[in-house]
């Protein structure tokens, strides 16, 4: 018992790296509540899910005001998420070496999706004003 | 049905496994953790206490946020990707596009949009908790109010999805 009490208990850290997912996940999810919940209205109330075609996207990201919605919505979810994940998995997985691995992995996972997700972005809205 | 939308119900029969996977790991560990007994009808008669008494209610709440913020980034997981399919061709894109307006996936449009609203309004309403040190009574009364927003807004907006369907 007091073995798997000192294995959870979480190294050292600074004032800084222990507040720093605590204010990500506050600040960044204010924005979300914006922001997500503003871009599944404008896809799935003000304008049907099957009108939001290639077409939609198209005119959507030729306007500047969308790149930065979509860019700061992408980055914020990320961001949030990834802050979640380490709450959750330090939740979950207790051996350093098991939680390493999950981190490693969902970190991997979640930075992934932000380059591709920001590529597309900024390709698409360049090719938009060709 | 051709490839390309065979590879994006693949992907989302990934991401289903995905939200049911987390859910086990939350609900037994949940069980390992709180205990109490599992969820009945009579625990509806529990819900008339005054707000203070409720206090079990906010670790409801908690394991719902997680479920459904789990189930919310697997779903963006996939979003992402379905929607780079514009950025190689628009022609492909809007092939696997055109499933999401099936009656199947506008269902799941509908339980996406309870997940972003609980997770939305619960957020806040742990926002406000910290930001203005509110106590178990004023945290209980708050929730009563995430959820019936969340029930309300969830309910005008599958209205709104559903429509085009229901004819």
């Amino acid at each position: 018992m007091v073995q798997a009490l000192q294995r959870d208990t979480p190294p050292a850290q600074s004032r800084l790296a222990r507040r720093a997912p605590y204010i990500t996940i506050r600040v960044t999810g204010v924005l979300l509540a914006v922001l997500a919940l503003g871009h599944f209205a404008l896809t799935h109330v003000v304008n049907d899910v099957a009108a939001t075609s290639s077409s939609f996207i198209a005119r959507r990201w030729g306007s500047a005001t969308w790149v930065v919605w979509d860019g700061l919505l992408l980055a914020a979810a990320l961001l949030h998420a990834g802050a979640g994940l380490l709450a959750v998995v330090r939740d979950y997985r207790t051996r350093p070496r098991n939680r390493r691995h999950w981190l490693a992995g969902l970190g991997a996972l979640v930075f992934t999706i932000f380059v591709i997700g920001m590529v597309v972005l900024v390709y698409s809205a360049l090719g938009a004003h060709r | 049905m051709n490839f390309a939308q065979a590879v994006f119900l693949t992907a989302f029969g990934v991401v289903t496994v995905a939200i049911v996977a987390a859910v086990w790991v939350i609900v037994r560990s949940a069980r390992r953790m709180d205990g109490g007994a599992y969820p009945s009808l009579s625990k509806l008669w529990r819900l008339g206490r005054r707000p203070a008494e409720r206090g079990e209610m906010n670790r409801w709440a908690f394991y719902a946020h997680r479920v459904s913020g789990l189930a919310i980034l697997a779903f963006l997981c996939l979003h992402v990707l379905d929607v780079s399919v514009y950025a190689f061709s628009p022609t492909v894109f809007d092939q696997v596009h055109r499933l999401y307006a099936t009656v199947p996936m506008r269902l799941f449009e509908c339980g996406l949009l309870l997940a972003l609203l609980f997770h939305a309004l619960n957020g806040l309403r742990v926002v406000a908790i910290d930001l203005w040190d509110l106590g178990g009574a004023a945290a209980s009364r708050l929730l009563n109010g995430v959820v019936g927003a969340t029930v309300v807004l969830t309910i005008a907006g599958s209205v709104v999805i559903l429509r085009p369907v229901i004819g």
